[in-house]
């Protein structure tokens, strides 16, 4: 999968072990930008050993927030079952408030490896 | 009042954004590009401009889902943003339904009283467990306006369908 990204959604970039997510999300319709991308990490994590992921958003909407929330969860209860599953949130130096939402997800995750990477 | 009085009064409050009318998501999408640009054209600071914009997108949807004066795509209300030395000024404005005042007053209320980390342990609260009832989101929007402002004020006003208005402060 493979969506470019609109000043409302992130480009989004899923294979079979690797999901990216870059830019900004708060879209018109949250469900319909969510669900597909849910469905399809779900089937990659039940077919891989290994999983890594790596989000760098300059702002995300509190529609969204929930969304990255299920997001987060599905990885933790993954790596939970014994699946290598990596995390890297990326942020601006000087983005305190996408640096506060990194530290927010970061402490739901125990077993997945969950880094905050500067940048 | 005047053209050119209203031209004057926006100007006089460093109204530099404001939107009066329908606000549906496409209208939305139609003009957060170009709000974000005006933004961070005035301040350069990444976590400012980000937290001023963010507070928008709350406010605008906020006034999408919930004004009581509605048509299929939306809903109808003012939405402005202003900048003076002190910092930026969000507002938000729609009809109301009386009904939802108490309820909203107190919400409010409890959130002007949090401090930081209480806000965000009320928000990661309510991410665990989901919209309240009525919400049309994820029941976030206010939390996060109260969290991401350095501080913020409301008022009913009857005027006389009765007015919702909201105004978020965001200084450095």
């Amino acid at each position: 999968m493979h969506l470019e990204a609109t000043n409302r959604t992130p480009e989004v970039l899923i294979s079979d072990s690797v999901l990216e997510m870059k830019g900004e999300c708060y879209p018109e319709d949250i469900t319909a930008f969510a669900e597909p991308i849910l469905e399809l990490l779900a089937e990659k994590l039940a077919a891989c050993d290994s999983f890594s992921v790596s989000l760098e958003l300059r702002y995300f909407n509190s529609s969204s927030a929930k969304f990255f929330f299920d997001f987060f969860e599905v990885l933790e209860e993954t790596a939970a079952k014994g699946k290598s599953i990596s995390i890297q949130w990326r942020y601006r130096s000087s983005d305190n408030s996408m640096k506060e939402a990194g530290e927010d997800f970061e402490e739901d995750m125990e077993v997945a490896d969950y880094q905050l990477v500067e940048i | 009042m005047d053209s050119h009085d209203f031209h004057k009064l926006l100007l006089s409050r460093g109204t530099f954004f404001c939107y009066s009318g329908l606000l549906s998501e496409e209208v939305l999408s139609a003009i957060s590009g170009i709000v974000r640009e005006q933004v961070s054209d005035i301040d350069h600071d990444i976590d400012l401009t980000t937290r001023v914009f963010g507070i928008f997108i709350e406010q605008a949807q906020n006034i999408i889902r919930y004004s009581e004066e509605r048509l299929a795509e939306g809903g109808i209300g003012t939405v402005a943003i202003g900048h003076s030395k002190e910092g930026f000024v969000v507002e938000a404005i729609n009809p109301m339904n009386a009904d939802k005042m108490l309820s909203l007053k107190g919400n409010l209320e409890e959130l002007q009283k949090m401090e930081s980390k209480e806000l965000r342990k009320a928000y990661k609260q309510r991410l665990r467990e989901g919209p309240p009832e009525g919400s049309k989101g994820a029941g976030l929007g206010f939390i996060e306006i109260a969290r991401k402002s350095s501080k913020f004020e409301f008022d009913f006003v009857e005027s006389p369908e009765l007015l919702f208005v909201l105004k978020a402060w965001i200084v450095p």
